[in-house]
């Protein structure tokens, strides 16, 4: 090869790498949703000179509201006084990652949706709100600060807006062919599966089914609900002694595994998402299961409902009266990014947001269920069919913030339940275990000074109803 | 010294941006892993030494080890299935058979799929309820099948890795039969050697080089592989197809908000020094075997 035609190589490939790396170094393109006016690679918030607008960039997860909430921004970007224009971003997936990425390379966003609210505290994500807040915000949000849940050491991240109540949702042609009334107990639940899977087996029709594939979303949605009902933390953590103890579930779960002995769950709940079940339910395949308070959203809009469908309270261990309340886990909405460069003008947006008017609308609009005095005082009720059943009770009340980061080597009680109720076993063995595996995880978190824990002998799970 | 510096300029030129890539790229998480094990770090916050802690919680983590086990029956499954398919289609294809090249090209479509898509659809094959699959099964009046149960869901899975894997090795295989030189398969012919005397005798023997490549190959794909598994069954039910880079991966990179696994940078350098040991081992201990074999029948 001559020596001229060596050297152009090598110049086109120093160029092309050059470029490369150019490229490389550029904008990133995560292939999420942007619904402001501008896509721009850069999305740090940016002032720009006098009479021009501060631009803030707000990211959400949140897919189900983003209709009723861009709307709202828009009414914000037109109205407000300030020159601010906010920006929405709805992330595809892997938020928490995003996050991470966007702090990492300073593109955090100025207003985000808060997650992982332990997690993100402690990589100070969080711009406390504490001085922002006004004493009339304070006022109303009184009560509804946690440490441990919107508050650490003392730093508020972010205020609540609505929760999810929880219901067993039920087939009611199902229900009625059968004879049979919602179960007050867990017997009465294992009885109806049963009943139902016997005279809808022909027609593939069977009584219960959860999405076991993912076992944190199976059980978070219905067994810890169900313990926290009859008194026992969703989480395993006693307060009364400041210990795990899952020996309270014990009737729990197995009532669960009494319906995959029994033959009542769908063939196939194994492996399972919970919107191909949702959408075997809409098709009256399902006799019961239990969710949140999304579901009437979901058999309106994505999966309208073939059946006549209801929801109530989950069963209690016995039938009796409840032992405790369901947690609707209103704990956090929006928050500050510790490094926006427009505080104020995030705090103006946040102050917008967090409105009684643009709450109560949310709510109306049966986007979440809010537990907001000051906000449910004069709220309509949502308008979404079968909404009604999901309105909070006396029975859907906070609870203690319980330990978090408390991680077991080996697997979680979701997993170890999820195995007995699919294949059988010790289930006093797997208690004894999961007892063991997770004290020794507080034991070392308590040690390494992650976690506080205080024994309160006079917890009593009954005084959280409201 | 710089004389010579300057008559190999080019050539460092050219391979600078792969040393580069290769040091930030590979050898620098290496080194970063092998750091972070030493570590109780959970991804944020303050890494503090923990010495051997991770180690030690390697030996008593049954999840792990069941994960390892499950790793060793979906590799082995995907190798007995893959392999000998993948060779006997290389064979039939690499004869004059019309339409030849047509049909490889559909065999080896599925390894230009998107593993993570054909593993979708493969679940609205396999689906136990109203999966196509045992829609044929009720058809023809046979009992539907649980595919995706704890007892059939690793089967369904090796299925599934077998078919993504078949092409990609039937034309390795076709590359070595053809590198076998053709006046070798005349001689046996006029020596009278039916079809399966010349593919014991001749085929296998003559291919030996080229599946000593492949069987590596097929050992570290294998033992590596868990994307279609992360999409079909997320490790269940109940950890029963979970393999051993599935687990790592929850470890590192605990996906969903509703991921049980938290994330642990720290036991996940761990976990991923010990699963790069056992590949490597188990690679090294294939490529000395069959170095020995070789030496034997040479």
């Amino acid at each position: 090869m001559k020596k001229g035609l060596k050297r152009s190589l090598t110049l086109l490939a120093a160029v092309t790498l050059a470029f490369g790396i150019a490229g490389c170094a550029g904008g990133s393109n995560s292939g999420n949703t942007s619904t402001g006016n501008e896509t721009g690679a850069n999305n740090a918030a940016e002032t720009k000179g006098n009479g021009e607008k501060t631009k803030l960039v707000y990211w959400t997860y949140q897919r189900h509201d983003a209709e009723y909430i861009k709307a709202k921004i828009d009414e914000f970007n037109s109205t407000n006084q300030d020159n601010i224009e906010v920006e929405m971003t709805m992330m595809a997936e892997n938020y928490p990652q995003s996050l991470d990425l966007a702090f990492a390379s300073d593109q955090a966003p100025d207003v985000f949706a808060a997650q992982r609210p332990n997690e993100f505290y402690a990589k100070g994500y969080f711009e406390p709100l504490n001085d922002y807040m006004t004493d009339d915000l304070k006022a109303k949000f009184e009560g509804f600060i946690l440490e441990g849940g919107n508050q650490f050491d003392g730093n508020i991240i972010s205020l609540p807006n609505v929760g999810n109540t929880i219901r067993l949702v039920y087939n009611v042609d199902m229900f009625e062919k059968a004879g049979l009334q919602p179960p007050k107990s867990l017997d009465e639940m294992v009885a109806a599966a049963k009943k139902i899977t016997e005279i809808g087996k022909a027609d593939g029709i069977y009584g219960w089914s959860l999405p076991y594939k993912s076992p944190s979303s199976a059980l978070g949605r219905s067994a810890e609900k169900i313990a926290e009902m009859n008194g026992f933390h969703r989480s395993g953590f006693d307060f009364k002694t400041a210990k795990y103890d899952f020996t309270g579930w014990k009737p729990i779960i197995e009532a669960f595994r009494q319906m995959s002995a029994d033959g009542s769950v769908l063939p196939g709940s194994e492996a399972l998402d919970m919107d191909p079940m949702r959408a075997q339910f809409a098709e009256g395949k399902i006799g019961m299961y239990i969710s949140y308070s999304t579901e009437p959203g979901v058999y309106n809009t994505q999966f309208p409902a073939k059946i006549r469908w209801d929801a109530t309270l989950v069963p209690t261990i016995d039938g009796g009266e409840p032992q405790g309340a369901v947690d609707p886990a209103a704990i956090t909405w929006l928050s500050m990014s510790s490094e926006s460069k427009n505080k104020e003008a995030a705090w103006k947006f946040m102050t917008y947001m967090y409105q009684d008017e643009v709450l109560r609308g949310y709510h109306e609009a049966g986007l979440g269920i809010s537990v907001l005095p000051h906000v449910l005082e004069g709220a309509k009720e949502p308008s979404v069919p079968g909404i009604k059943s999901f309105l909070p009770t006396k029975y859907d009340a906070a609870w203690p913030i319980a330990p978090s980061g408390v991680t077991p080597e080996g697997k979680t009680w979701h997993e170890e339940f999820v195995k007995y109720i699919l294949v059988g076993g010790d289930l006093d063995q797997v208690i004894s275990d999961l007892n063991a595996s997770y004290n020794a995880a507080l034991d070392k978190a308590v040690a390494d000074g992650k976690v506080k824990v205080t024994a309160d002998p006079s917890f009593d799970p009954k005084a959280l109803q409201k | 010294m710089i004389q010579k510096w300057k008559n190999h300029a080019e050539a460092y030129l050219f391979v600078t941006p792969s040393v580069i890539l290769t040091v930030t790229l590979g050898i620098y998480p290496i080194l970063w892993a092998l750091r972070y094990m030493f570590y109780d770090y959970k991804g944020y916050g303050e890494a503090k030494f923990a010495g051997l802690y991770n180690i030690k919680r390697l030996f008593r983590d049954d999840y792990l080890w069941d994960a390892i086990w499950n790793t060793f029956v979906f590799a082995s499954g995907k190798m007995i299935l893959t392999l000998p398919v993948a060779l006997l289609l290389a064979v039939l294809l690499n004869g004059k058979l019309r339409g030849r090249n047509l049909l490889r090209g559909i065999y080896f479509m599925p390894t230009i799929f998107s593993t993570a898509v054909m593993a979708v659809v493969f679940y609205l094959i396999f689906n136990s309820y109203n999966g196509l699959l045992n829609q044929i099964l009720n058809m023809i009046g046979l009992p539907a099948v649980e595919w995706l149960n704890m007892q059939n869901a690793m089967l369904t899975c090796i299925i599934i890795a077998a078919w993504g894997g078949i092409g990609n090795y039937m034309l390795l295989f076709l590359a070595g039969l053809q590198g076998i030189p053709k006046d070798v398969y005349e001689s046996a012919e006029l020596d009278g050697a039916t079809g399966a005397r010349r593919f014991w005798s001749i085929t296998i023997p003559m291919l030996g080089p080229v599946l000593n490549i492949i069987m590596m190959l097929a050992i570290m794909s294998a033992l590596e592989s868990y994307e279609a598994i992360m999409v079909l069954t997320g490790g269940g039910p109940s950890g029963a197809t979970e393999v051993m880079h599935l687990y790592l991966y929850k470890l590192l990179f605990p996906v969903s908000t509703g991921e049980t696994m938290a994330q642990d940078i720290g036991y996940g350098s761990a976990v991923a020094m010990l699963l790069a040991l056992i590949v490597g081992v188990i690679t090294g201990l294939y490529l000395y075997l069959s170095r020995k074999l070789n030496d034997i029948y040479s």
